[in-house]
Formats: structure tokens, sequence, C-alpha cells
């Protein structure tokens, strides 16, 4: 496939258009506007699928890429080289993550029809979808970090307009307005890092950062408060920090869940294709970055502790997307836990299942959301302890949530089993081999025996058992087949099942291989750490050149690869294994314990909530972060400090500075009206005048016009010459 | 000893004429004196052998500007000379000058005395070059003006046209101008 | 009987010619004294034919003196008149202006 200009810059460009000419017409023609939206995505969907296909049946090798640049404005002046270019980065990373936010957001638009059909704002939320997604295409072809930034801006913008969507709803401004700046704290380090590799590298781009990385060029330290930090570290802390706002990471999770009060699709789109994965995505870019300023140990313990505490807090939940947001800020935290540990192909893989089921889970509640109208105060109902019983009502969405609940505990067969474990295996090898990895091991398997637990406790809680709220359940309308609510869950959901992604059933390559041919481990060969000694004789084509690249043998598919001996081999295998079926043994029991509870209640979960009341406070409040962060770091800090600098800014710089100023120019005043009274007007212009009457009056005497006067002067001039120089006469 | 006589006469008609103009009150009579020091003048034209020029000064001076000049003395006020005040009005100057008027006089009296002094130091007293030539100077002065110094001559004929007329149009009266207007 | 006598007699009268002219404040008796500036002048030439060299030049030049003066004094006499019907004055001080 010839990769040029037409065929891959369309991708970001189509849904960009699309915003463009629908938000000038969306008023008038908003059935059309959302035929363009829909067709905008769909067109790119069908480029990406050309280009994954390409990079995958012609098997370019891992580490082949096509790097397109072109110099979008320049600075330089003589020596000093200020030279920024944009351009294009495609690999075989590039290219799943293109055919999975395309096929995702394609379904969520169509989804969407169906969703927000009567709402005012129809048209509208098709204006910001498009943005959003080719915001998220544009991060995902960037080539360096600026335009990443840029996009990654840009969909902070989007899901802000979106979460905001409901606006006249209570909350969702303030939602937005969180969401906003939780992850304007990230970004503020995100963009520190990008000026940090700009200053010591001069270029942002990927090529060149691996290319620096692997010249030690960024081991020079940089000085923070006394302290030398290597650049490295500092540059891949800051970026790191970036995900963590965006992806909903342990310190900054607080936006996530509360951008749920955005309209349900929209939900989709930010936790499963675009949001939440460009952090992932963002790490796994600057993985050698930050496995160079060894930073991967903090990354896999936040990873872990994200992993365990947002599967506590979503054991409590009854907001059906609660539960959902706190589940994929759960799943989010093995991603990251599967960069902490090195699992670099796992964790990409994780965020591509997870975008799929998270996003079929997504419209799978928005479905049952719609079907549930409270006649009383006209609102949808979200509330699980109202719901039950909805089986026999929306068999086909019921059928789709079961596979991606499935699909997200971790049950053999399903696609979560095969990156999850993958996580978790490669966590327990890192445990083994380094006793700091234990932690967040342990914590990653607690998170996979939670995981199915409220997974299934919402499954049963709203599918199963007897309705709850009978006038509810009365009035909820029986779920026919359509093409733009049941289709788009059906298909997400078929592509929750294992074998799409991995030939075995564990994907590592052991145990069970229902495919002996090891070419069906297509992702595992498809990207792998980047090697960045390749990367020192980088290729770079102008955007506009054309490029062919031949059929590549060079990649098979090799599972021994990478390990030193057969021993240590063996080992990893043996652990891969145990983890495996470990993770099997606790999805069960965490499915079983959630059938015990809510099925056959054989344990009353009120025992537990009483039992551990302290706890389940605890959980009910999110184990107090939003109240740590307003109450404590905004109350009592930031409007101390806050307080403390009007203070400085009234009380000392405007009493004093300003104030003060005043005074000095009252005596400058006072000084310069007394130079201006004496020198200025009494000597200068009043003394002009003076002096001009004092020879006014000197030559008028002489030049009086008397006949007489001129004479008499002639004749004393006259005297004067002939006495005084005695001519010859 | 004639010739002594008729010079010492005339020359002391002279001088006293030029004091009496230069120190008289009135106008009337300064120009009387005037008219006994130009006549003074034409006596010493006569020792000078200057006969014609003698006549002419007698008939030009005497008989034409003297007179013009009382006439022009008579037209412009008379009596009212006294009156006139000064430009700024704060006093009545007398037109014959006062104190301070001949007192600048005199400082320039002295001055040119010193120069004159000074040029006229080396004149020699005796009679140098006394050449008796009893000529007819009349007739020598004819042949010079209408030969050497015709041109002269003429311009001074044109001179005297143009200042007949232009005498005549200054000091016509005003009607013509204010008729018009 | 030299040149001496006549010179001095022209120089009294040329003297008294300039205070005249000075000290007067009447325009017709600064006239005057130019009448006797002229004269003494005239003297000079005259006299100076005779003992210096006797072509009679200086007669001649006495001659176009006379002339000057007599010209000189209708149209001085002219403006003097025209001059006090404007002014109504013929105080040599009031005339100091070049445009009424």
């Amino acid at each position: 496939m010839e990769y040029s200009l037409s065929t891959i810059l369309p991708i970001v460009l189509l849904p960009f258009f699309a915003f463009v000419l629908n938000s000038f017409i969306v008023k008038k023609f908003t059935k059309t506007a959302v035929t363009i939206s829909c067709l905008a995505i769909f067109v790119p969907f069908i480029y990406a699928l050309r280009i994954f296909i390409d990079f995958v049946f012609n098997k370019y090798s891992a580490d082949y890429y096509i790097h397109k640049t072109f110099t979008w404005f320049d600075l330089s002046s003589g020596s000093q080289i200020f030279k920024v270019q944009m351009g294009i980065y495609l690999d075989n990373m590039s290219a799943v993550m293109l055919l999975m936010v395309t096929g995702v957001a394609f379904l969520i638009h169509l989804f969407s029809t169906y969703y927000m059909h009567d709402d005012p704002r129809y048209g509208r939320f098709f204006v910001y979808l498009s943005l959003f997604t080719s915001a998220m295409l544009g991060l995902v072809l960037s080539d360096n970090l600026f335009s990443v930034f840029i996009f990654w801006e840009l969909m902070g913008f989007c899901s802000y307009s979106l979460i905001g969507f409901y606006y006249e709803k209570e909350g969702a401004g303030n939602a937005s307005i969180k969401a906003f700046m939780t992850t304007r704290v990230g970004d503020v380090f995100f963009l520190l890092g990008i000026v940090a590799l700009w200053t010591t590298i001069g270029s942002v781009t990927y090529v060149d950062i691996y290319k620096a990385i692997a010249e030690n060029s960024l081991n020079s330290p940089v000085f923070l408060f006394g302290l030398g930090i290597p650049i490295a570290t500092f540059a891949g802390f800051c970026i790191f920090m970036g995900t963590i706002g965006k992806s909903a990471q342990f310190p900054l999770q607080v936006w996530l869940p509360d951008a749920m009060f955005g309209p349900t699709p929209c939900s989709a789109l930010i936790h499963a294709a675009t949001m939440v994965a460009a952090g992932v995505y963002l790490s796994l870019r600057m993985y050698p970055l930050m496995d160079a300023g060894g930073l991967l140990e903090a990354i896999a313990y936040i990873g872990g502790i994200t992993a365990f505490g947002a599967a506590t807090i979503a054991l409590v939940q009854t907001d059906i997307k609660a539960v959902l947001a706190y589940s994929t800020i759960s799943q989010l935290g093995y991603m990251v836990l599967g960069i902490g540990v090195g699992a670099y192909n796992a964790s990409l893989m994780h965020l591509i299942t997870h975008a799929v089921f998270k996003a079929c889970l997504f419209l799978s509640a928005g479905s049952v959301i719609h079907s549930l109208h409270d006649h009383h105060t006209h609102t949808a109902v979200q509330e699980m302890p109202r719901m039950g019983g909805l089986r026999k009502k929306l068999p086909y969405t019921f059928l789709a949530m079961l596979f991606c609940t499935l699909a997200i505990s971790g049950v053999p067969l399903f696609s979560a089993f095969v990156s999850k474990d993958r996580i978790l295996g490669d966590a327990l090898v890192m445990a083994t081999r380094s006793s700091v990895y234990l932690i967040p091991a342990i914590l990653g398997l607690c998170g996979a025996f939670l995981t199915p637990f409220y997974m299934f406790r919402m499954m049963f809680l709203t599918f199963f058992g007897e309705p709850r709220d009978a006038d509810l359940f009365k009035h909820a309308h029986h779920e026919t087949l359509s093409f733009n609510r049941n289709i788009p869950l059906l298909i997400l959901a078929v592509f929750t099942l294992g074998f799409w992604y991995s030939g075995s059933l564990t994907g590592q390559g052991i145990g069970d291989k229902v495919f002996p041919d090891s070419k069906y481990e297509w992702f595992q060969v498809l990207v792998e750490k980047p090697v960045l000694s390749k990367f020192t004789s980088r290729t770079t084509t102008p955007l506009d050149v054309p490029e062919r690249k031949e059929f590549i043998e060079s990649s098979h598919y090799d599972p021994e690869r990478g390990f030193a001996s057969e021993e240590e081999e063996h080992e990893v295998h043996h652990i891969h294994q145990m983890g495996a079926i470990a993770s099997i043994i606790i999805a069960l029991s965490g499915i079983f314990l959630a059938y015990c509870m809510y099925i056959s209640k054989k344990f009353s979960p009120a025992w537990w909530t009483t039992t551990f009341s302290r706890w389940t406070a605890a959980l009910r409040n999110r184990y107090y972060f939003d109240h740590f962060y307003v109450d404590v770091l905004i109350q009592k800090g930031l409007l101390q400090l806050n307080n403390f600098l009007a203070w400085i800014d009234m009380g000392l710089y405007d009493r004093y500075a300003v104030d003060g100023w005043s005074k000095v120019l009252t005596l400058f005043y006072s000084m310069s009206r007394w130079f201006d009274n004496i020198v200025v007007d009494s000597i200068l212009v009043d003394g002009t005048g003076i002096s001009v009457r004092f020879f006014n009056i000197v030559l008028r005497t002489i030049q009086n016009g008397k006949i007489q006067f001129y004479f008499l002067v002639l004749l004393l001039v006259l005297a004067g010459y002939v006495l005084g120089f005695k001519p010859v006469i | 000893m004639l010739l002594t006589t008729i010079f010492c006469l005339s020359a002391f008609l002279a001088v006293a004429g030029a004091l009496l103009v230069t120190f008289s009150k009135n106008l009337i009579h300064a120009c009387v004196y005037l008219l006994f020091c130009l006549v003074g003048v034409a006596g010493l034209y006569l020792t000078l052998n200057a006969e014609f020029l003698a006549a002419t000064q007698l008939v030009v001076y005497v008989g034409g500007v003297v007179v013009l000049l009382l006439f022009a003395m008579m037209l412009t006020g008379g009596s009212s000379l006294n009156k006139v005040m000064s430009r700024f009005g704060l006093e009545s100057t007398p037109l014959m000058g006062n104190w301070r008027t001949y007192l600048m006089g005199g400082v320039a009296a002295a001055l040119l005395i010193a120069v004159l002094g000074n040029v006229l130091r080396n004149l020699s007293m005796g009679s140098s070059t006394v050449t008796e030539k009893s000529i007819s100077s009349v007739e020598q002065i004819g042949v010079k003006l209408l030969t050497d110094h015709i041109l002269a001559f003429e311009i001074s004929s044109v001179l005297l046209l143009g200042a007949l007329v232009g005498a005549a149009i200054i000091s016509r009266p005003f009607r013509s101008s204010e008729s018009e207007n | 009987m030299g040149i001496a006598p006549y010179i001095i007699v022209s120089s009294i009268l040329f003297v008294c010619g300039i205070v005249v002219m000075i000290a007067r404040k009447n325009i017709i008796g600064i006239l005057l004294g130019i009448e006797l500036i002229l004269n003494a002048a005239a003297l000079n030439f005259v006299s100076f034919t005779k003992f210096s060299n006797s072509n009679l030049d200086g007669q001649v030049f006495a001659l176009f003196i006379i002339l000057v003066a007599a010209a000189e004094a209708a149209v001085g006499l002219a403006i003097v008149i025209r001059f006090f019907q404007i002014r109504e004055s013929i105080h040599i001080d009031s005339a100091t202006q070049l445009q009424s």
C-alpha cells in the first residue's frame, strides 16, 4: 500500500472538516449534519482498516515506521535554530490505535443517533463528537509531543463541553469544570516535560527522543531545589503526570466519575476510545524515556494502587454509570501497571480490548437508562436499586452486556482474560525477580478478584431478580432490534471474544494452543518495545512524497525471543501458567461470591455494610479524595494562599508600592511644579519676554526713524574712522 | 588791496551769516541771515575770478532758493510753528532747537573740527602757486559746458525738468484722490 | 593771499551747516543747513580750481552744485508742503514712519 498525503491525512481531516461544516449548518440542517458526522467517521474507519490490514498482513517488522514531516514554522536566524516540525508517525501501534479509535467511535456515533435523537441539542452533540474524534486521531498520528499536546488540549476542551452538555442539570457544570481543572494539573506537568525535552534535545519528535535516549544524552542533571535529577527522570515524570491527569490515575482520578454527567455515548467515548486511552498511549510512546529515567517502579505502584482502589470504590456504587466509571479507572490502573512492569505489548492489548468492551458496556448502560423513564420526575433512571429483572425487557442489551462483563471479569475465551492476565503474569514475574514489585502484583491480583464481583453485582442488580420498582418496570419499553440501538452493541460484544486477539487462550504462547501455528499471535508480533539503537539513523520523508515499502519477512513470532537462557524461559512460562490458573480461579470465585450475595442471597450485603460501616462510608465517599481536595487542599491550602497573596497584593503592594508611589509622585510633582514655576515660567518664559522687551527698547531707541539721529551716528562713525585709522588723503 | 578788502568783507559776511543762521531763534530771521551768507559766498567767488559763478549764485540762490524757502515757511503755518507738540505729546519743543539739540550739534561740530583740523593740518597758509590769469571765465565756462561737460549739462536739464514736474505733483492737493473715493 | 582763508571760511560754513542740521527740529530749518553745506562744498571747488589748476572744471562743478541745490530746494519744499498737509506739522520727529 502506498502511503501518501491522500491515504493518511483524511483520517484526521475528515472528522475535523465535519466539525467545521457542522458547526455552521447544525441549527438548520440537523439531520444532514448528523449524517455528515457519521460519514466523516466511517470513511476514516475504512482508511484505518486499509492501513491496519496492510500492516498486519504484510507483516512489517515491529520496528518499522513511516515518519513524514513538514515544517510548521521556522524562526531560525543565523546560527540560532528554532524550527518546529509537524509530521505523521505511523507504525504498527498507530495502525492498531487508529482502527480501534475509528471503529469504536463510529459505533458510538451510530448509537448516538438513537440515544440522542430526542435531545434538543441533538446536532450539537455530533459537532462535539466529530471534534473529539478528530483530536484523538490526530494525537495517534502525531509524530511529536508538541502536536500531541495540542490534540491533548483539544480533547480536554471537548470533554469539558461534553461533560457539561446538560448544563441545565445540577452538577453538570461543576463536573465539567472539575474534569477540566483536574486534567489541567497533569497538563501543566506535561507541558513542563515537553519544554524540558525541547531545551535538551532541540526537538520533541518520538524519533529524536528515542535517538537521544539511545545516545545517553539525557543523563545530564537538572537542578530542582538543589537536587540534581537526570533530565530523563524529570521529563519522564512530568509526562507521566500528564498521563495521570488524562487517564485518571491515583491522585487525580477524581474527575472521571463525575464525567458521567455527560450523555452516555460521550461517556463511552471518553472512557473507552479517546480521552483516557490517550494518556496510556502517551505513556506507551514514552516508555523508553520512563525506562531511562528509572520511573517504572513508581508507575507500577501507581497502577496497582489505582487498579485496586478504584475497584473497591466500585463495590459500593449504586449508579450504573458510576460502577462503570470506577471500573474504567481500575482497568486503566491495570494498563499503567502493565507499563510499570514492562508488559508493553500486553498493556497496549489491554487498552484495545478495554476500549471495545468498555464502549459496549457504556452503550449498554445507555440503552438501559434510556429505556427506564421515570414518569414522575421526567428523568432517566440510573440507580441500580430501582432496576432489576430487565433481562426480559432488554434481551439484546442484556446479551451484549453479559459478554462484556464476562470479558472484563477475565473469564477464559474472552478478551480481557488474554490481556489482563498477560499483565498480571508479567507483574508476577517481576515480583519474583524484585521484591519491589510484590505490592503492585498483589494489588493487581486483589483487583482482579474484585472486578468480576462488582461487575456481576451490577449485572445481577440490573438484569436479574425481581423488578424492585414495579411502576418503572411497567413503563419500560420492550426492546426491538434496531440498527442504531442494538447492532453497535452486538458488534462490540462480538469483538470481546478472545480469539480476535490471540490464538491461544492466555495469549502467552503457553498451555493450550488453539492454533499450533504461532502466526495467529498477531498482536504480539505486531508491537514491541521500541528498539532504541535503530533510531540513531533516522529516516524522514517529506509529507508529500509517497512511500512504498516492500514486503518484509523479518518478523516472525518467536516466543523464546528476549530470554537469556532456557532455564529462565521455563521459569517465566511456569509463572505465567500459575498466574493464568490463579486468575481463572479468582475470577470465578468473584463471580460466585456475587451470585451468592445477589441471586441466592446466601450472604446479605447489608451485613457487610453494617459490619464494616467505616470502610463502607470511606468507599461511598470515594476515600474522601474529593473532600480532601476541596476542603483541605483548596479551602485550607489554596484559599489561605490566595488570602495571603491578596494581602500581599492589597496590603503590601497596593498600600506601599502603589500608594507610596503616589507619595513619591506628589513629591516629584511639587518639585517639578517649583521647577516649572521658577525655572521655566519665570526664567525661561518670562525671561525671554523680558529680554525681548529689553532689546526692543534698545533697538527701538536706535531704530527710531529720526533722521537727525541717523545723521549723527553717521557722523560719529565717519569721524571715528578718520581719526582712528588716519587714512591717506 | 582791493581784493583783500573784498575778501575780508565777503568772508565776514559769509561767516557771520552762517553763524546767525545757526543760532537764530526765528526761522524767518534765519532765512534772511542765509541770504547774507550766500551773498558773502558770492563775494568770495568774485575774489576767485569766478564772476559768472558769483552772478549765478546771486541770481539762483538769492533770487530763487531763498524766496522759495520763504514761501514754504509761509505756506507751512507761520505762527503755529511754536505750538507743535512733540510726538509723544508731553512737551512742546521749539522747532528751532533747545539746549539739548545744540549740545548734540556742538559735539558733532567738535568732532568735525577735529577731523577737519586733522585733515587740514599741513595746509600751507601762504599762497603757493598763484597764477593770476585774468581771462574771461564766462566764455571758457560756456565752451567747457557745451564741450567737455555736455552730458552732465543735458542730464542736469532733465533733472531740472524732473524736479519741476515732481514738485508740482508732490505738492498737489488731495482733491483728485479724494474725489476718486 | 593763499588758499587757506577760503578753506577756513568754507570749513566754518560746513560746520555751521552740520550744526543747523542737527540742532534744528524744523524741516525747513534743516534745508537751510543743507544749503549752507552745499555752499561750503562749492566754495571749496572754486578755490581749489583757482589755486591748484586753472582749467575751470571746479567752476563748472560749482555751477552744477547750484543747479542741484535749486532742484533739491524745489522738490524738498514740495515734500515739506505735502507733509504739512498730511500731518499738520513740519516737526522732523513726526516724520518717523514710512507709511502714514
